[in-house]
């Protein structure tokens, strides 16, 4: 008993620490190919440090910035420099803002998870809530229009929504803010807070709904078909007792992977969000350091996206792993 | 008191027996957004019949001025005339469209078939490599492509676009081959003594036409809505290039000073245009299916 235990606890340990170990090397090839791409762009990176200033000045002052701030040397070098310090939590200055890359980050990080989080989790709630609704009305009218209405809404550009909410809710009813996180000079006021992010959500939650809803539809309509729906059928269950204790509990491990699959998705939809409604972000970050050749911090915006994405893939697998019975028993290997 | 036997144990015949036909809404062509989309993309093409003023011309004594008879969809800020730049922008962006579409096919079906006809080692790379680009949330490798390239030529930024869409349909390439390879008619093919390329453009290429049909009318559209959100953000195509994005890129100036119709109409094109082709697209897939399933 003792030896199987052992066993089971080295397993899990080298399945761990493999896991750990593909997390580090796809971060690291990430960076890799983002650095040397970057420093093989046309731009010029010492522009968005310098501004304008970089017209008036001499070959050997060029020199001396292109120097100062590591440009000169060949990109493997560079990306050493880079890798040592970074490994040590320096990821270098951001150029256009001429700060710590991380301080910056620091200082808007939080307005994304703010924003993309309560995007994330309304627009699964409620997608569960539609897919669930439209499946038990299955063919009806309210279905039929519901999709409809879903297929249009999924492929409408976002930033459009968005213009068109700004148009109809500030700029004609002056109801609600249309940039910000905040109203200007008060940032801890919670309710000026909450009323910057209605419109942001409610385009992002447009935007993405859809697009879940129905895979919950169609998942939930395939699982109707199942020999044990007939069963409860038989035995005179209700449609709706069968759908919420037997059909939703069934799909739920599909509907985790769902969620986890979809974080890139919902981040991106952040992001340009973000920029149409200038909501100090990640996203806006992004697009401004794409635009002033700001290497250094679109390399660190990059990885950090892509941490988030890994994790949440982990997460996922674990997760499925561990809420379904079904999966426990057929895993490989170590049978409880 | 009745004599028939069943009648007597409680058994009650059935009335009607027979089976309610199953509607089939699937099948029907969608008309009405082959017909918008056949219009829009007319215009498009012959926009030289359509327009009324000279879509490039800078009309500084009418800056922003609303709809109007001379002006059917009113000026933009710089005085150019929206009407006629709807038809002479959306060649643009139905040609970024197309182009990106296409070449994101190429990728998707040369690294689908590479994927799943070599050895296992190398299929389960590329597909990694096709997981991590997909899980990189696309708008930021388009961004960073675009930062990368530094040029924003309708080319350059369909061929941006087309490097960061090809994944899903790579996937799905991937499983029709294996699929189409493990297929007896193909062994048949082999032992008949059919060369590569023979099987090649004989047997995969059209049977997987109908399977990624479906995926290159929707990547048409993404692509359309992919360019207007860049050319809206400031990182597509310049204002000067004109098309349905570049032309949503004034909307900020627009917004302050309430001109909706800058913002509204060539929206609306745009918006039309890509429910037209998601149309279109979920009735190849729906029709793909049944075929499929009533084999």
């Amino acid at each position: 008993m003792q030896r199987k235990g052992d066993a089971q606890l080295k397993h899990k340990l080298f399945s761990a620490l493999k896991k750990l170990f593909q997390v580090l090397l796809t971060l690291f090839l990430l960076s890799l190919a983002v650095f040397y791409m970057s420093r093989l762009a046309p731009g010029d990176p010492l522009r968005s440090y310098y501004g304008e200033s970089v017209e008036r000045m001499s070959t050997a002052e060029r020199e001396t910035a292109m120097e100062r701030l590591g440009l000169d040397q060949p990109v493997y070098v560079q990306y050493g420099k880079w890798f040592a310090n970074a490994a040590q939590g320096d990821f270098g200055i951001s150029f256009k803002y001429k700060q710590d890359v991380s301080q910056v980050i620091g200082n808007t990080y939080f307005n994304t998870i703010l924003l993309g989080g309560s995007a994330y989790l309304l627009t699964f709630l409620l997608a569960l809530g539609l897919g669930i609704y439209c499946a038990l009305k299955e063919d009806s009218l309210a279905d039929r229009i519901i999709c409809k209405i879903g297929t249009v809404t999924n492929c409408i550009p976002s930033f459009w929504v968005a213009l068109i909410l700004i148009l109809v809710f500030s700029v004609l009813l002056k109801w609600l803010p249309s940039s910000g996180a905040y109203p200007i000079g008060s940032p801890n006021d919670l309710l000026g807070r909450v009323r910057h992010l209605i419109l942001p959500l409610i385009v992002l939650i447009l935007s993405h709904l859809w697009y879940y809803a129905y895979m919950i539809r169609n998942k939930l309509l395939e699982e109707t078909k199942q020999d044990y729906v007939l069963l409860c059928r038989t035995k005179g269950l209700s449609r709706r007792t069968i759908l919420w204790k037997h059909c939703v509990r069934n799909i739920m491990p599909s509907f985790i992977s769902l969620m986890a699959i979809s974080i890139p998705h919902i981040l991106g939809g952040t992001y340009i969000v973000e920029k149409v409604f200038s909501y100090p972000g990640l996203g806006t970050l992004c697009f401004e350091s794409a635009k002033y050749h700001d290497y250094n911090m679109l390399l660190v915006l990059t990885l950090l996206t892509g941490v988030i994405v890994i994790l949440a893939n982990l997460l996922a697998q674990f997760l499925n792993d561990h809420i379904d019975p079904r999966m426990r028993q057929t895993k490989r290997g170590f049978l409880r | 008191m009745t004599g028939n036997p069943f009648e007597l144990v409680g058994l009650q015949p059935r009335i009607n027996t027979t089976v309610a036909p199953v509607k089939r809404r699937h099948g029907r062509l969608p008309v009405v957004s082959m017909i918008l989309l056949g219009l829009i993309l007319l215009g498009c093409l012959f926009a030289e019949l359509f327009m009324n003023h000279d879509p490039l011309y800078l009309n500084l004594s009418n800056l922003s001025s609303p709809p109007s008879s001379s002006f059917w969809f009113g000026t933009d800020p710089m005085g150019r005339d929206i009407y006629s730049m709807i038809w002479y922008g959306g060649r643009i962006s139905l040609l970024i469209g197309l182009l990106s579409a296409a070449l994101s096919t190429a990728i998707a079906v040369i690294y689908g078939s590479i994927s799943a006809s070599a050895p296992k080692a190398v299929d389960d790379g590329l597909m990694r490599f096709a997981e991590l680009v997909m899980s990189i949330p696309s708008i930021l490798t388009v961004i960073f492509l675009q930062a990368v390239i530094g040029q924003s030529n309708p080319f350059a930024l369909a061929t941006v676009i087309g490097v960061t869409s090809w994944m899903n349909m790579a996937k799905i390439v991937r499983t029709e081959v294996q699929r189409i390879r493990k297929s007896t008619y193909i062994e048949a093919a082999r032992t008949m003594g059919a060369g590569f390329w023979y099987i090649l453009f004989k047997h995969l290429l059209p049977g997987l036409i109908p399977a990624i049909m479906f995926m290159v009318v929707t990547n048409i559209g993404a692509a359309i809505g992919t360019e207007a959100t860049l050319s809206f953000l400031g990182i597509g195509l310049p204002v000067e290039t004109v098309s349905w994005g570049s032309m949503l890129s004034q909307a900020d100036r627009a917004l302050m000073t309430g001109n909706w119709w800058l913002i509204v109409i060539p929206g609306l094109f745009l918006v039309a245009t890509l429910v037209c082709i998601t149309d279109i697209g979920n009735y190849i897939r729906k029709e793909n299916n049944r075929k499929c399933s009533n084999l």
